[in-house]
């Protein structure tokens, strides 16, 4: 009995069309797996050089060692306490700082004229980076929860602020038109065409509101905090333990990107119209 | 007796124009167009026939002059005008069916809101459309639902503002043909501006035909056959050449 084997068909190398195919269909893998690519790979290249000696354990230790004091300190709750404590201040501060943010946004958009009127004092104040304020939030509101809070709402306050303001302003014309041609009332015409309308850039604004307000925590967190995920980073300097100041520097992010996925689709469920 | 219809007496337009002074947009016009007319304007791109449509819309004001609806001088948009943009203009946060209904009076009841949007998306033939967003509709359907839009109020007359300038030729001449049913279903006034001369003869009882700036009424061409017209009859040619011969 003869065996026949058949010549195998090399795939063409044709790397261009097979990024072409990724890129055409967004498979589940190209969605979630592929993103993790580089930071796998950037974990493991940091691995082996702790494991070859290249780094100091006291400056920098190891993933696997930062990996130990995370699982550690979660089960201890110690890591989920000051993250909580942080979350409050930031949610608190950013319901704060939006909600002003969108009331006077949507005002300056409505009117013109008080656009013009803040329009000197919004252009000095929103470039002072809100670490600038602390001192003076110290001196003024103490060193309780309410400066903490103030310093997060100052910086989810300026990107709501904008994006609401240029969100009214960019209104097309075109839809203002036709509800004048069909006799729209004044409430009519904010409720029904100008917010819609206005949604895509808020949302826009409350995600990069959300984290500006999330990374000021530190900041807000220097304000001789004893919780919080500020106050257990500076902690660990003091007492010299770089792995759980990691462990915090990694929750921070971990947890800025939660937020922001989150919000993301929130966006898309509720502007399903916004494609 | 009184007047009915609509009426345009010695309407002109000019804008504001720096540092030259007033530019002038169109020449003094008159025109009466009576109930239940198709009329439909041509004219070159610039030659004014927009604004004249925005002038009746009450979109603008006119420099001079008075336009009169059933003897009553016109002040700002209302409901008894109905317009329809070259772009269709629908809200892309709402669907087929609440873009409809946008353009119901504040005076519906709402049962009386959702019958008439019914009725209304099936003369414009977008039944099983309702629930869809704009960006789910082709070019073609935008344009009924716009138009659909723009008779739920009931308006005396209609204004259509080159509404299929940006379809392609075969959804046009569909959509001319639905036009032609609409204005027989509604027996209402229409005005329709194009730049395509065949369009203008396949819909109007009379053709204006518009100068270039400032735009005025250079000749009135009456068709008086019956729809629907022949577009390759050789009775169509000869108005066709007529027209083209005031602009070439």
């Amino acid at each position: 009995m003869a065996i026949v084997v058949q010549p195998q068909q090399a795939p063409k190398a044709d790397s261009l069309s097979f990024f072409k195919k990724l890129s055409e269909k967004p498979d589940r893998f190209f969605a979630w797996g592929f993103p993790l690519v580089v930071p796998v790979l950037l974990l493991f290249l940091w691995q082996t050089a702790c494991d070859r000696g290249w780094f100091q354990s006291s400056y920098l230790p190891s993933p696997r060692v930062i990996g130990a004091t995370l699982v550690s300190m979660v089960q201890s709750g110690e890591l989920w306490e000051n993250l909580r404590v942080s979350l409050v201040r930031v949610f608190e501060g950013f319901a704060l700082g939006a909600g002003a943010g969108t009331f006077l946004g949507l005002a300056m958009g409505l009117f013109p004229r008080l656009e013009k009127a803040l329009s000197l004092l919004t252009g000095l104040l929103r470039p002072i980076p809100t670490i600038a304020w602390v001192p003076a939030l110290i001196l003024w509101m103490g060193i309780g929860e309410g400066s903490k809070v103030t310093v997060i709402a100052v910086g989810s306050f300026w990107p709501v602020l904008l994006s609401a303001s240029q969100g009214v302003q960019s209104v097309n014309v075109h839809y203002l038109e036709v509800a004048r041609v069909l006799e729209k009332d004044r409430f009519t015409l904010l409720t029904r065409v100008i917010l819609p309308s206005a949604l895509p850039s808020l949302f826009t604004g409350y995600r990069v509101g959300m984290g500006i307000a999330w990374a000021s925590v530190v900041g807000a967190e220097l304000i001789a905090a004893s919780s919080g995920i500020g106050y257990l980073i500076m902690y660990a300097r003091e007492v010299s333990q770089p792995d759980v100041m990691l462990v915090g520097v990694a929750a921070i992010g971990l947890t800025g990107l939660l937020i922001d996925f989150v919000l993301l689709h929130l966006e898309r469920r509720l502007l399903k119209w916004n494609q | 007796m009184k007047t009915t219809g609509l009426q345009l007496k010695r309407v002109s337009k000019s804008f504001a124009k720096l540092p030259q002074g007033q530019l002038p947009v169109l020449s003094p016009i008159d025109l009466k167009i009576s109930p239940g007319e198709f009329v439909t304007l041509v004219g070159k791109s610039g030659c004014g026939k927009s604004t004249l449509l925005r002038l009746i819309a009450g979109l603008e004001s006119p420099s001079g002059g008075s336009i009169l609806l059933d003897g009553q001088p016109l002040a700002g948009p209302s409901l008894s005008r109905g317009m329809v943009f070259q772009e269709p203009r629908l809200f892309p946060w709402m669907t087929a069916e609440q873009n409809v209904a946008f353009g119901c009076p504040k005076s519906f009841s709402p049962p009386e809101v959702a019958d008439t949007v019914h009725r209304h998306l099936k003369l414009v033939g977008l039944t099983g459309f309702e629930k869809s967003y704009p960006h789910q509709l082709s070019g073609g359907m935008q344009q009924r639902a716009a138009i659909a839009r723009a008779l739920v109020g009931r308006p005396q007359v209609l204004l259509l503002d080159e509404p299929l300038g940006a379809l392609d030729a075969l959804t046009r001449i569909q959509m001319q043909k639905e036009i032609l049913r609409i204005w027989q279903a509604e027996k209402m006034t229409m005005l329709l501006v194009t730049h395509d001369i065949d369009e203008a003869v396949y819909l109007g009882d009379r053709v204006l035909v518009m100068g270039p700036r400032p735009g005025s009424l250079e000749k009135i061409v009456p068709v008086k056959w019956a729809r629907p017209r022949d577009r390759n009859s050789a009775g169509f040619a000869k108005i066709r050449r007529e027209i083209q011969a005031e602009f070439f």
